[in-house]
């Protein structure tokens, strides 16, 4: 539904973007996982028309996405990522105005903005000015507030900075569920276990390069082994045992199969054989490779420094 | 509902929502405007001391001296001084020695004597001759002094002119050419007019030509020697005359007539009002305006703008709340002044409300301006505040633009606020009418149109969106 083309965007010397193609369908749930200053808030902000590329080109539902075009905007709803509402205002009078400015009012609106209050449990502070909320509930209003008008594509831009686990948890369930009723969402964030848990597909971005696109598994199966697997020694493990040694060496101590793969092996090959033998991953102990070890691979760097 | 009118409401909204916003925007006004008005003394009920400290020193026998004395104390303008804290809690009269001390030290009790002295009458000058001490810190005070000095000699005391004139031709003519003067002049009117010679040479001799009449209050008793010499009595002014019992303004017989909002009730109100409620309308309107640095920082925008909505929906949004915001304000302080002052405000509503509109908008285009130029809140509130006590004195809030040199008064014309207060003044000291005031009107739309053109061309190129 979401095309960029070589989009690339600067300000003044810097490139923030540098000539990013990338595709979203219909229904995914997209994770945009980068550290801070990769680009991933001006990402968004072209793809909601708050600025326009030096190059490249949006389009959304095959139609040009251009700065100056406001209805095809319709269809998106940005979650920014510092809480943009009006403090001063209750809940109910901010979504209120957000949903006026999609043209929605009357009772159509009314039942909305309950139902959006209710989605993020403020129902009962609805009439509190937004000013007296913690900082976790300013964040789930924050969210519902690009909600109201039922965009098809919703551009999340580290909507749980400041969340607590419990609020954090109620977020991603709400979000999961939207998804499942057919939202798309693009989803920014420098938490690798949030792109985990959520994202279908996740690019990485790094100084405004998309350094890899594919699901979580796509992107784990680049990485090469560089560390030790262990598993129990049990009757059903020991065919696998006889065969990893085409893959790298494989030690037995006590009652402990110890695996070190040779680096030219790809993940994908181990969790392969494995799969072909039944075995389920928890039987296997080591490190599981993780985002972050991807991103540490293809950039260099570590995600959070 | 369209943009706009969401924005807008949502703006008004706020401002309901922010209490201290409110209060300044109308308590304040309020409050300010009877301050002002005290300290101006618009409708003075008069209590305590009040007028200019003047400090009289009398050294002279002459009763006309006494009669100049109790003239400057009836003034209300000055406060006459005219003794001093002696030892212990007594006071003494004031002598002309201790008037300069007083006046030089730190924190002088009076900037301004009088001293009448022994000779205040001579025979080697025509005319008066008296002391006049001034520390003229401030012009406007040091011309307000002496004009009133003038006025109250001329118009309380005119005897001192006639006994002067007396002892300068004594001295000319010597006492008995004088004497013989005088007696031939005294014939001469008892002959033509009737009366007692010797009555009117001894008056005359005293310097007294009847001068005092003149200006005397009443006319019941006319003295029937001088009769002749009294002005037949004058036809009652055409409107109000200028209200000063001058001497020279029956002998020369000026009919003052004012032309212009002779029946304002409450004329000095009327005329600082409309630039005090300016000044007040660009503090609150760019206040307003620089409000949109807030909300840049808090990324509102990037959240309008994501929506259905334009740069433009925001700029004339706030415009719109800009000029309901003023002219409730207007209206707020045009309410109080009519109720402080008894500024007539409902005869002239509707003009009132079309102009107040046009100045709305121009201030609130001022404060988007202002807004569209500077980096941030802070440097807009500077540069508001700079920008507005300027215009405001230019534009003649302050002052009248007529004692400003004819090179700063170009300047005037080019200020909203002096277009505004001409506005006001149009509609309730002249009371014109709505195609009488379209000029001006058209002066004001011009000015916003044009001040705007700048603004949206800065806001477009400037990184408040960003
Ligand atoms: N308005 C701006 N003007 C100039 N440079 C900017 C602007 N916004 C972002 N940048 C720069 O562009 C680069 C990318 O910034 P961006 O905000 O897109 O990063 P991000 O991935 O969202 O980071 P974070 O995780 O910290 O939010 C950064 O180097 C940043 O300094
Ligand atoms: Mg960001």
């Amino acid at each position: 539904m979401l095309q960029l083309h070589s989009v690339t965007k600067c300000y003044g010397a810097l490139t923030a973007l540098d000539s990013v193609s990338l595709e979203i369908a219909r229904g995914e749930f997209f994770g945009l996982l980068g550290p801070n200053g990769a680009g991933k808030s001006t990402l968004m902000s072209l793809v909601a028309g708050l600025r326009a590329p030096e190059a490249g080109t949006l389009t959304l539902e095959g139609r040009a996405l251009t700065a100056g075009d406001i209805t095809g905007r319709r269809a998106l709803g940005l979650v920014p990522q510092h809480i943009a509402l009006y403090q001063d205002l209750t809940a109910e009078q901010n979504l209120r105005i957000f949903g006026e400015l999609y043209g929605l009012r009357g009772a159509d609106l009314r039942t909305r903005i309950a139902e959006a209050l209710e989605a993020v449990q403020l129902t009962d502070r609805r009439g509190e000015p937004v000013k007296r909320y913690s900082g976790g509930m300013q964040r789930r209003l924050n969210l519902v507030a690009a909600l109201l008008h039922r965009p098809s594509l919703l551009l999340c831009d580290e909507p749980t900075v400041g969340v607590d686990p419990q609020s954090r948890n109620a977020i991603f369930e709400y979000l999961e569920r939207l998804n499942r009723e057919g939202l798309s969402v693009i989803y920014s964030t420098h938490y690798m276990e949030e792109a985990t848990r959520l994202c279908s597909r996740i690019g990485i971005i790094d100084h405004g390069r998309i350094h890899a696109l594919g699901t979580l598994d796509e992107l784990l199966m680049r990485l090469p082994f560089e560390e030790e697997i262990r598993f129990p020694v049990t009757p059903t493990t020991a065919p696998l045992a006889a065969r990893l040694g085409e893959l790298g060496e494989i030690a037995t101590e006590d009652s402990v199969h110890r695996f070190r793969p040779r680096p030219d092996v790809k993940l994908s090959a181990f969790f392969a054989l494995t799969e072909s033998f039944g075995l389920p991953p928890r039987l296997f102990t080591s490190q599981r490779p993780t985002l972050e070890g991807v991103f540490l691979h293809l950039t260099g760097r570590k995600l959070r420094e | 509902m369209h943009p706009i009118f969401a924005l807008l409401r949502k703006d008004l909204l706020n401002f309901l929502r922010n209490r201290a916003g409110v209060s300044l925007t109308f308590a304040v006004p309020f409050a300010m405007i009877y301050l002002f008005g005290q300290i101006f003394g618009v409708n003075r009920k008069d209590t305590g001391p009040v007028g200019i400290p003047f400090a009289v020193v009398n050294a002279s026998s002459n009763p006309a001296a006494a009669k100049l004395l109790e003239a400057l104390k009836g003034e209300k303008s000055f406060r006459v001084i005219t003794d001093t804290a002696a030892p212990g809690d007594a006071r003494r009269p004031l002598t002309e020695a201790d008037l300069r001390l007083l006046m030089q030290a730190p924190g002088a009790p009076f900037r301004f004597a009088l001293v009448i002295p022994d000779d205040v009458i001579s025979a080697s000058e025509f005319g008066l001759h008296l002391k006049f001490l001034s520390n003229p810190r401030s012009e406007i005070e040091t011309q307000t002094v002496n004009g009133l000095l003038q006025k109250t000699i001329f118009s309380h005391v005119p005897e001192l002119i006639g006994e002067s004139l007396q002892a300068r031709a004594k001295g000319y003519l010597g006492d008995a050419r004088l004497k013989g003067f005088n007696q031939r002049l005294a014939t001469t009117i008892s002959s033509t007019f009737g009366g007692d010679p010797a009555e009117i040479e001894s008056r005359i001799s005293a310097g007294d030509f009847g001068f005092g009449r003149l200006t005397a209050p009443t006319k019941a008793a006319p003295d029937p020697t001088l009769r002749r010499l009294d002005p037949p009595d004058p036809a009652p002014p055409p409107a109000k005359s200028s209200g000063m019992a001058d001497v020279f303004s029956k002998l020369v017989r000026i009919d003052s007539e004012q032309v212009v909002g002779a029946n304002v009730k409450s004329p000095a109100a009327t005329a600082l009002v409309g630039g005090w409620a300016i000044q007040f309308l660009l503090f609150a309107l760019t206040a307003s305006a620089t409000g949109m640095f807030r909300e840049r920082d808090a990324g509102i925008f990037q959240r309008l703008l994501s929506a259905p909505v334009t740069r433009a929906h925001i700029l004339w949004s706030k415009f719109l709340y800009g000029v309901i915001l003023g002219l409730v304000q207007l209206v707020v302080l045009f309410t109080a002044s009519s109720s402080f002052y008894g500024i007539e405000i409902l005869p002239h509503l509707g003009r009132l409300a079309l102009v107040c509109i046009f100045a709305a908008g121009a201030c609130t285009s001022f404060g988007m301006l202002i807004a569209a130029i500077a980096p941030n809140a802070e440097a807009a509130n500077g540069l508001a505040t700079f920008c507005i006590m300027l215009m405001s004195c230019l534009g003649g809030a302050w002052f009248p633009i007529t004692l400003m040199p004819v090179f700063i008064q170009q300047f005037s014309k080019l200020t909203l606020i002096y277009w505004s207060m001409e506005g006001f003044s149009a509609v309730l000291w002249a009371g014109q009418s709505v195609v009488q005031i379209l000029p001006i009107l058209g002066i004001l739309a011009g000015i916003t149109a044009s001040v705007m053109a700048i603004a949206v061309w800065r806001f477009n190129r400037g990184r408040i969106f960003d």
